[in-house]
């Protein structure tokens, strides 16, 4: 288990004011949070990287506060990932094996079964300047593990990966964290990627931990208007009673609205859906009535280059957004009747 | 009508183009003409009978002892001190930055008659008599060349060291290393490139030092005659074909270490 005690810390544009965080043995816990809020100060601190002046880091009963970084027994994998550049793969792969003077055989074999794990075992003599974004995490994670470490520290690493690289990736993060039970703590601006990954989520915002919980806990209970606004003021809608239609689908009945959604569970309590996600049309679209829905506008705010506005569904109120210029040539006006689309694959379903 | 407005668009582009090309031809032809001139002068084989001289087979092997050794320990102590400077924040951090780069903009000679000066106060004298002599012997030419070089290796290992990402150290902290053995292992291999590029450079300046080795440890012959000393005797002594010589010895060797440098490093570490 570590514990962050009363941790403040002041570097350069970036601090830390009172983080207190308690995270168990072989927990997924991601640090959310925007630009420049200091997650990778944080992680940093976990690794022994900065001194700290106020506050604490326990592990296991332990004050760890002292320790050198080669003293904590972490694996860390940077955003950039640091990969050596006078080493080829399996150099890297095993410096700190050899670092550690482990015996030569042990070294062979632990660098052949993470390179097989990891899927790496190809690239083993391979230049790693040469290599693509997928393959340097890879690595990088490779490094990371090879001692064995008790607590593994991710800095957005899909972060410089293209999508479709760092959906992949998010799978195999999760299938590793799972298969080698190591506490990971993996710190990411990406609302999604936290989603998809975390045990818990910590956000994190101008060096302050705003909120600690489940994905659920913060999509459905912001804790303040902070966490809310990060987040995106998502649109929660209750669901009272919902039917199984058989080949993995779901209709839900969220006040009066029959939502049908992907769904393998037994029950859905509560869709999260951000107002991006809503397609908004004056006249009636074409296509299926597939999650499409007749509501009346009742409220308009301008939100910076956008226009915010509420729609009445059923006994539900839903928020959505437009960009400014779109909204006025569509001519919404308060009071008239609109057709929303529900984007499918953008539902949050608890 | 100001000539900006005259040079504008294409013509302008064009204009301009021909007169820096022009200049960039001048300077160039300028040192082809002298190197050529000097080629024309020279009768090759009065120029090969000095090179074999035992004169100037004593300043090639001084100076090429004296310049290693200069050089070696100028990459020792500059090591420390430009990864000192590169990642350390101190209190007066600027005042040492320039400090050390004085020797850079002071005159060689200024440096040397410096040096002289100081080996005649107490402290100077106590080394002079009881560890070293420096004053017109050859471990003169040693420290004559170290004080003139040290600034210049300091400032390119600097700028070495500055170009290395700190993660990489931070990497290999939780990997294992301690902040020595990080610096081993990790850091000096990726200053590999800026760490050949500086010994080259300092070594080639060590070679063509003169001012402040003449002040420091005099010119004298089959004792602290270095390569660029004998070329002032020479022309002092108005011996012309041995000081041509000794210039080709210079140029070839100056060649070489920029031939080397450009294989290593590309453009990155000339001055």
């Amino acid at each position: 288990m570590i514990e962050i005690k009363n941790l403040s810390l002041h570097l350069g544009n970036f601090f830390l004011r009172d983080i207190n965080l308690t995270i168990d043995d072989r927990e997924y816990f991601v640090i959310l949070g925007p630009t420049g809020a200091g997650k990778t100060v944080l992680i940093e601190c976990l690794a022994g990287l900065h001194r700290l002046r106020k506050g604490e880091i326990w592990r296991d009963g332990n004050n760890a506060t002292a320790l050198a970084p080669e003293e904590r027994e972490i694996g860390y994998v940077p955003q950039d990932y640091a990969l050596f550049p006078f080493l080829n793969v399996l150099g890297n792969i095993t410096f700190g094996l050899r670092e550690k003077k482990y015996p030569k055989t042990e070294i062979k074999e632990k660098a052949k079964s993470l390179a097989h794990l990891l899927g790496i075992s190809h690239l083993l003599n391979r230049d790693v300047r040469a290599l693509s974004g997928g393959e340097k995490q890879r690595i990088a994670l490779a490094r990371a593990l090879a001692t064995s470490p008790r607590i593994l520290l991710l800095d957005e690493p899909l972060s410089s990966l293209d999508v479709s690289t760092s959906k992949y990736l998010r799978l195999e993060l999760r299938r590793f964290h799972e298969e080698l039970e190591i506490t990971t703590i993996h710190v990411t601006h990406n609302l999604m990627e936290a989603e998809e990954m975390a045990d818990r989520i910590g956000i994190l915002n101008k060096g302050k931990l705003e909120q600690v919980g489940t994905s659920e806990e913060v999509f459905f209970y912001p804790k303040n208007e902070t966490v809310s606004d990060f987040i995106g003021t998502p649109n929660i809608l209750n669901c009272n009673h919902c039917n199984p239609l058989g080949h993995g689908l779901m209709e839900a009945h969220c006040g009066g609205v029959p939502i049908i959604l992907p769904y393998e569970g037994d029950v859905v309590k509560r869709i999260a859906l951000f107002p991006k996600d809503i397609y908004v049309s004056a006249s009636k679209p074409p296509g299926p009535e597939l999650n499409r829905f007749k509501g009346v506008v009742t409220e308009i705010k301008p939100y910076s280059s956008l226009i915010r506005f509420k729609v009445k569904v059923g006994e539900n109120t839903l928020l959505t957004e437009l960009p400014k210029d779109r909204f006025e040539d569509m001519g919404i006006k308060l009071g008239q009747e609109v057709f929303l689309i529900l984007k499918l694959r953008r539902l949050r379903v608890y | 009508m100001s000539v900006f407005q005259v040079l504008k668009g294409v013509r302008g582009e064009r204009v301009f183009r021909i007169a820096t090309m022009g200049i960039l031809a001048f300077l160039t032809l300028f040192f082809i003409i002298i190197v050529v001139a000097m080629v024309a002068y020279t009768d090759w084989a009065t120029l090969i009978s000095t090179l074999i001289s035992e004169e100037i087979l004593f300043a090639i092997k001084l100076s090429l002892i004296t310049a290693t050794v200069a050089s070696i320990i100028t990459i020792a102590i500059a090591i420390p001190v430009a990864y000192a400077i590169s990642q350390a924040e101190f209190p007066g951090k600027n005042i040492v930055d320039t400090i050390l780069d004085l020797p850079i903009v002071i005159s060689p000679i200024a440096l040397g008659a410096a040096l002289l000066v100081f080996s005649n106060t107490p402290i100077g004298r106590g080394i002079e008599n009881n560890i070293i002599r420096f004053v017109f012997e050859v471990p003169g030419i040693i420290l004559a060349q170290f004080t003139v070089i040290s600034a210049l290796a300091v400032r390119l290992l600097k700028s070495t060291f500055d170009s290395i990402d700190p993660r990489y150290e931070q990497v290999g902290r939780t990997l294992g290393c301690s902040k020595l053995k990080v610096f081993f292992r990790v850091t000096l291999p990726l200053a590999r490139d800026g760490l050949i590029a500086s010994s080259i450079l300092t070594w080639a300046k060590a070679m063509g030092e003169f001012g402040a080795t003449v002040t420091l440890a005099g010119a004298t012959t089959f004792k602290t005659e270095t390569l660029p000393i004998a070329i002032f005797l020479s022309l002092a002594s108005a011996d012309v074909e041995k000081a041509v010589a000794v210039i080709f010895i210079l140029i070839v060797i100056a060649a070489a270490s920029l031939i080397a440098l450009r294989k290593i490093s590309g453009r990155s570490y000339q001055i």
